[in-house]
C-alpha cells in the first residue's frame, strides 16, 4: 500500500471484500468526484523504459505526487497538475533524434487535456478552451 | 480560374508561408486558412452550434501523422511476424483465454468499423479548419484499427491450436444473443445520432473512458494468461486513443459556451454514459473475469479507478464548474459494475451453444476469488453452477442444458429492448427495475427505468427484431448448423461447454436435447415486478 493518494491501489481500491464494496456503493460516491489529477500510460519500449528512468522518475524530485506502477505491457504515471515530457530532453538523453511524434508512437492513453506545444508533450488538469487556451509556439 | 488565383494569392498574402519545415509551423499556416465550410453546408446537420474557432491539441500535419502511424504499424507487426512467431506465442496462450478473445477482439472490430463512419460524420459537422484536422486523423485511425482488431483473430486463426471461432466469428455472431448490444452501443451510439451526440458516445464516453479499461487494462489480463499478441496490438491502437479524446474534449469545448447548445448537453451525456456503459461494463468483466485462469483485480477496482475516479474525477468532476452534473444513472451504474458481468457470465453459460467459444464453468479456485472480491457470489450464482455440473452441464450424453433448466426453474430470459441485451429478472443481481410496455399490440421489455426512459423519448430509433423474435420456432441444433457454428468436420459444435478436446459435443447431441427456440414473452405470462 502507498502513502500517495495517487498510488495504484489508493482510496477505496485499497479496501478489499465486502469492505470495498461498502465504501464502493455507498452514499458518500454515488455523485462524481472532482480530481486535479491526470494519468499516463506508456507502452513499453526501448525509449520508453529509458525515459521513464532518466526523466519520469526523476520528477519527482519537484512534484512528489508522481506515481509510477509497472503494469506488464505498460507503465502507468499519475500526478496532480501536470506532466511535461520534453522530447528534446529525451533526444539528448537517447542520443538520437527524438521528436514529440516519435514519444506519442508510444503513449498508450491519457485521462487529462493533453496537447503537444513545440517538441513537448504535456498533459494537465487545466480546461483548455475554457479555463486557459491551447497554447502554441507558433 | 481568374478568381481562385486571386484567392489564393491573397490567402497568402495574409499567411505568409512558414518560414521553417517544423510541421507545428506548417500546420499554424495551414489552419489560419479560413476557409468557409459553413457555405458549403454539411450533409449531416446538427443541433449544437459548433465554434469555428476550436483548436486541435495535437497539432497533427500529414506527414508527421503519416510517419508516426508508419514506425506503430513497423513496430506492431514486425514484432507479430517475427519475434513473437519464433517464441511460438499463439500456443502459450492460456485456452480459456485464447476462446475469450474470439469474441473479444471480434466485437470490437464492429466498434472501430462504426467510429470509421462516426468520425467521419464529425468531419462533416465541425467548422473549424483545426477540428475538422483532428476528425479526419481518427477516421483513418479507426480504419487502422478495424484491420489491427481482425488481425488478432486472424493471427489466432493461424497460431492458435483451435482456430475454429477465431476463423469464422463474423459469421457466427448472427445468432449470438450477446451480439446486438454491441450493434445498439457501438453502431446505433457511434453514428446514427446527431453528430455532436455520435461524438459524445464515442469520444468522450466510450473512447475516454472504456476504452481505458477494454483496451489497456485488458492488457495485463493477456499478459497473465500467456497472451502476448494481444497487449502488442492492443496498446498500440490505444496510442491513437487519446487523440480522439481530445478530439472529444474539444467538441464539448466547442458547445459548452454557447447557451442554446450547452441546454442539450446534459442529456446527451446521460443518455451516451448509460448506453455505452449498459453494454461495456459487463461484456469486459465478463471477458476479463470469466475468461482468464489467471486473474489480476476485481473488475469491479479497474471500474472505480478508470470510469470513477478518473474519468468521471478529471473529465466530469473539473467540468461541473461550468454546469456538467453528475449523471442521474451513476449510482445504478456503479450497482452494475459489481454485478451486473456476473448476470451476463450466467445467461452466457445458459446460452453456451449460441457463443462459439469453448467455455467451462468457473472451478473451485474461482469460485473461491469471486466470493473473497464479490461477497454474496456464491450463494447467488455459485450455487447455480455447482447444480448445473452435478447435471451433467459438459457431458454430451447427460442430457442437460441449462436454458431447459432456467426455464422449468421459472427463470425466463428476455431481451431488453433498448441495450438489446438478454437479462433474467429472477437472478439478476445488477441494477434492476423490470417492466414491460406495450405499442402498436406489440410487447416490449425493459431490464431497468434508464432504457426504458430512452425507449419512450425515441421509440423509432429502437426499431429491432431481437433474438426470440427472429429465431422463435427454430429447433437449436439446425440455427447452429445454419449459422455455421460446427468445425471443419462438419459436425462437431464450434461452441463447447468445457475446453478439453474429448467428449466435444457435436449436432447430434445438441439435437437430442429438442430445444426449440421459445419466444418467453408469449409463453410464460411473465409479469412486471412493479
Amino acid at each position: 500500500m502507498t502513502k500517495n493518494t495517487n498510488g495504484y491501489n489508493s482510496g477505496t481500491n485499497a479496501k478489499s471484500g465486502q469492505a470495498f464494496m461498502d465504501e464502493f456503493l455507498g452514499d458518500a460516491t454515488s455523485k462524481i468526484p472532482t480530481s486535479d489529477a491526470v494519468v499516463v500510460a506508456l507502452m513499453k519500449s526501448e525509449e520508453i523504459d529509458a525515459i521513464i528512468q532518466e526523466i519520469v522518475i526523476p520528477m519527482r524530485e519537484e512534484n512528489p505526487s508522481i506515481a509510477i506502477e509497472d503494469r506488464g505491457g505498460y507503465y502507468w504515471i499519475k500526478a496532480t497538475g501536470k506532466l511535461t515530457f520534453d522530447c528534446d530532453e529525451a533526444s539528448e538523453m537517447l542520443g538520437k533524434k527524438y521528436t514529440v511524434y516519435d514519444l506519442l508512437v508510444n503513449v498508450s492513453t491519457t485521462v487529462g487535456r493533453a496537447f503537444t506545444l513545440g517538441n513537448k508533450f504535456i498533459v494537465t488538469n487545466e480546461l483548455l478552451g475554457l479555463e486557459s487556451k491551447v497554447e502554441s509556439v507558433y | 480560374m481568374a478568381s481562385s488565383n486571386l484567392a489564393v494569392k491573397e490567402a497568402l498574402k495574409a499567411n505568409p508561408v512558414p518560414s521553417s519545415v517544423d510541421p507545428q509551423e506548417v500546420h499554424k499556416w495551414l489552419q489560419d486558412f479560413s476557409w468557409d465550410f459553413k457555405a458549403k453546408g454539411g450533409k449531416y446537420p446538427t443541433k449544437y452550434n459548433l465554434d469555428v474557432n476550436t483548436r486541435e491539441q495535437f497539432k497533427l500535419t500529414a506527414k508527421e501523422y503519416a510517419r508516426m502511424e508508419s514506425i506503430k504499424e513497423e513496430r506492431q507487426y514486425g514484432t507479430l511476424l517475427d519475434g513473437l512467431d519464433r517464441l511460438d506465442a499463439g500456443n502459450k496462450v492460456h485456452p480459456k483465454w485464447g476462446e475469450a478473445m474470439k469474441v473479444i477482439s471480434n466485437f470490437l472490430e464492429v466498434g472501430e468499423y462504426a467510429a470509421i463512419a462516426g468520425s467521419a460524420l464529425l468531419w462533416d459537422a465541425a467548422q473549424s479548419p483545426e477540428q475538422k484536422n483532428g476528425y479526419l486523423a481518427q477516421v483513418m485511425d479507426e480504419v487502422r484499427h478495424t484491420n489491427q482488431t481482425a488481425y488478432v483473430n486472424y493471427y489466432y486463426g493461424k497460431h492458435y491450436y483451435d482456430p475454429a471461432g477465431h476463423t469464422n466469428m463474423r459469421q457466427f455472431r448472427s445468432v449470438n444473443p450477446l451480439y446486438p448490444g454491441v450493434r445498439r452501443a457501438f453502431g446505433d451510439g457511434f453514428l446514427a445520432g446527431d453528430a455532436v451526440e455520435s461524438s459524445i458516445n464515442l469520444q468522450v464516453v466510450a473512447e475516454a473512458c472504456f476504452t481505458n479499461p477494454l483496451i489497456v487494462s485488458l492488457t495485463e489480463w493477456a499478459a497473465a494468461n500467456g497472451d502476448e499478441i494481444t497487449p502488442t496490438v492492443y496498446l498500440s491502437i490505444e496510442t491513437d486513443e487519446l487523440r480522439h479524446m481530445a478530439n472529444g474534449y474539444q467538441t464539448l469545448v466547442s458547445v459548452m459556451t454557447d447557451p442554446e447548445s450547452f441546454k442539450y448537453l446534459q442529456t446527451d451525456l446521460d443518455n451516451a454514459f448509460w448506453t455505452q456503459h449498459k453494454y461495456l461494463t459487463p461484456f469486459v468483466g465478463f471477458g476479463l473475469e470469466y475468461g482468464s485462469k489467471y486473474k489480476v483485480e476485481p473488475w469491479v477496482k479497474s471500474w472505480n479507478r478508470w470510469v470513477y475516479e478518473d474519468w468521471a474525477g478529471i473529465w466530469l468532476g473539473r467540468l461541473q464548474k461550468f454546469g456538467i452534473k453528475s449523471p442521474k444513472c451513476l449510482a445504478d451504474a456503479k450497482k452494475d459494475a459489481m454485478w451486473a458481468h456476473h448476470d451476463l457470465a450466467l445467461l452466457a453459460a445458459a446460452l453456451w451453444p449460441l457463443t462459439g467459444i469453448r467455455m467451462e464453468l468457473p472451478d473451485e479456485e474461482a469460485m473461491n476469488w469471486f466470493e473473497a472480491n464479490y461477497p454474496g457470489w456464491y450463494d447467488h450464482y455459485g450455487k447455480i453452477y455447482n447444480e448445473w455440473k452435478s447435471l451433467g452441464f459438459e457431458d454430451p450424453k447427460a442430457g442437460f442444458c441449462p436454458l431447459v433448466w432456467m426455464m422449468q426453474n421459472g427463470h425466463g430470459i428476455f431481451i431488453d429492448h433498448t441495450s438489446t441485451l438478454p437479462f433474467c429478472p429472477t437472478l439478476s443481481k445488477s441494477a434492476s427495475n423490470p417492466s414491460f410496455l406495450e405499442m402498436n399490440g406489440k410487447r416490449f421489455a425493459f431490464s431497468e427505468g434508464h432504457g426504458e426512459r430512452q425507449w419512450l423519448q425515441e421509440p423509432e430509433r429502437y426499431e429491432f427484431q431481437n433474438f426470440f423474435e427472429q429465431y422463435e420456432g427454430w429447433e437449436l441444433s439446425e440455427l447452429v448448423k445454419a449459422a455455421g457454428g460446427v468445425r471443419s468436420d462438419g459436425k462437431t459444435l464450434l461452441s463447447q461447454p468445457h475446453l478439453r478436446s474429448t467428449d466435444m459435443w457435436t449436432l447430434e447431441d445438441l439435437k437430442r436435447l429438442n430445444i426449440v427456440i421459445p419466444d418467453p414473452m408469449k409463453i410464460m405470462n411473465w409479469q412486471p415486478v412493479h
